[in-house]
């Protein structure tokens, strides 16, 4: 019986030299299967990005639409979420969608999902969090930190539940990271764990006598990943949605800091 | 990172020089073992950077290329679309344009053809009544001629009346007598009968 965890093992394509950098220490350099799923995701990212707006006509086709439909919903966010200054963080909030969309689905095809790596979903969480620390301290100084202190709280609670908002804002990476881990993962492995019982459960009906009863088994085990496959491409969705949306929201955060949001 | 001796909780192969000719067996141990593959963080580092790299590959194609790509076809569209309208607006003030001119025309060249009936009834009307005068006074004009015709002829009819009647009357006297009357008794007579 295969380890449903087995698919989220790294494994080498093409070994590379392992340099020693000054902090990290010796890193085991590879060309891996991760490295493989997130350019592939890469390319065809960008390969539809390239065939929806390079031959773009103002009535669009098929391709088209479904691209503007993407772009459309991205651009309404920000601009909804963000305000009038939206449209200067959309391509960050694009960027992200359609990375972990692209990565999300090519898991659905292939063998290895890229946001099923912690690493991934970590960078991701990582690259938000500190873009959102960046832009609050460029655009508001140390009034970055008026973020934490809650003008509408009475006074005598002000610290404390300023002290609960600055460390719900450090927990913001780890909730972002872990979300899509969990989900992208979470998935897999239902889907790992039914298929793997259609085959034991099968093979126990191969073997005749008792062993049929397994067959209702798999019968049901294939109906479950059937309908657990169509879930995953909606959770593969909604996902990179939500990652964005809450990209958005914390953008939000500091770039209207104090305008009375 | 990368290659930190914290390996994983369930890597019996945590050691600090771990590289890739161990791995098959590490991979075996994960196979039977459990425990998540995803911690094994010696495969961070490179995951990490790559990734970092393909994103920032990623944010300059699409805030450089895409993105400008995507606004100007929707500019044109929202252009297009507006130019369309207002074309359609301006098309359609034209036509209530003409429509109404259309209408003042149809108007006016009523009221024309209503001038010129009135008027030509006007004169028909006028032209009849001056004929019926004239043909009038040329019917009262030859009644009275030939009122003094008549009137002429009969005086004429009377004068000659009062003759033959005298000369019955001397016929008559002659035959009846045998002698002829005189003028002077015959007037007498005419004038009695008369």
């Amino acid at each position: 019986m295969a380890d449903p965890l087995h698919q989220f093992q790294i494994v080498k394509i093409v070994d590379l030299p392992d340099p020693t950098l000054p902090i990290v220490g010796t890193v085991d350099l590879a060309f891996t299967n991760s490295h493989l799923a997130m350019t592939i995701a890469f390319a065809v990212v960008v390969l539809f990005l390239t065939a929806v707006t390079s031959g773009a006509k103002v009535v669009p086709g098929r391709l088209q639409a479904v691209g503007e439909t993407l772009f459309g919903m991205i651009d309404n966010m920000t601009d909804s979420i963000i305000g009038h200054d939206g449209r200067k963080y959309f391509p960050f909030v694009f960027a992200v969608f359609m990375f972990i969309l692209g990565m999300n689905m090519l898991g659905m095809f292939l063998t290895f999902t890229a946001t099923s790596q912690l690493a991934v979903t970590a960078t991701f969480g990582l690259i938000t969090f500190g873009l959102v620390v960046v832009i609050g301290i460029v655009k508001n100084g140390a009034g970055f930190l008026k973020l934490f202190w809650p003008t509408g709280a009475p006074l005598v609670m002000r610290p404390i539940v300023g002290l609960i908002e600055f460390f719900s804002f450090l927990l913001r990476p780890l909730t972002l990271t872990l979300r899509l881990f969990g989900n992208m993962m979470g998935g897999h492995i239902a889907l790992k764990v039914f298929a793997g019982f259609v085959v034991s459960m099968g093979a126990l009906a191969a073997g005749g006598g008792l062993g049929l009863l397994g067959l209702p088994g798999a019968a049901l085990s294939l109906g479950m990943v059937t309908g657990l496959t169509a879930l995953e491409f909606l959770v593969a969705f909604l996902q990179a949605f939500v990652f964005a949306v809450l990209t958005c929201i914390y953008l939000n955060d500091v770039v209207n800091l104090g305008h009375g949001h | 990172m990368a290659q930190t001796p914290d390996h994983g909780p369930a890597d019996p192969h945590a050691a600090p020089t771990t590289v890739h000719d161990t791995h098959a067996t590490t991979e075996a141990e994960h196979g039977s073992g459990g425990g998540l593959p995803q911690f094994e963080f010696q495969h961070w580092f490179g995951q990490i950077v790559y990734l970092v790299f393909l994103f920032a590959l990623l944010y300059l194609l699409i805030a450089k290329v895409f993105a400008p790509r995507m606004r100007r076809i929707f500019d044109q569209r929202a252009e297009t679309i507006e130019t369309a309208i207002a074309t359609a607006r301006r098309v359609q003030a034209e036509a209530d344009a003409q429509a109404d001119a259309a209408r003042a025309g149809v108007a006016q060249a009523r009221a024309e053809a209503l001038r010129t009936a009135t008027e030509a009834k006007a004169r028909v009307t006028e032209d009849l009544n001056r004929r019926q005068a004239a043909a009038e006074g040329e019917a009262a004009a030859k009644v009275a001629e030939a009122e003094a015709a008549i009137a002429k002829t009969r005086e004429a009819a009377m004068a000659g009346v009062s003759q033959i009647a005298a000369e019955t009357a001397q016929a008559v006297v002659e035959k009846l007598t045998g002698k002829a009357a005189t003028k002077a008794e015959l007037d007498a007579a005419l004038k009695g009968a008369a």
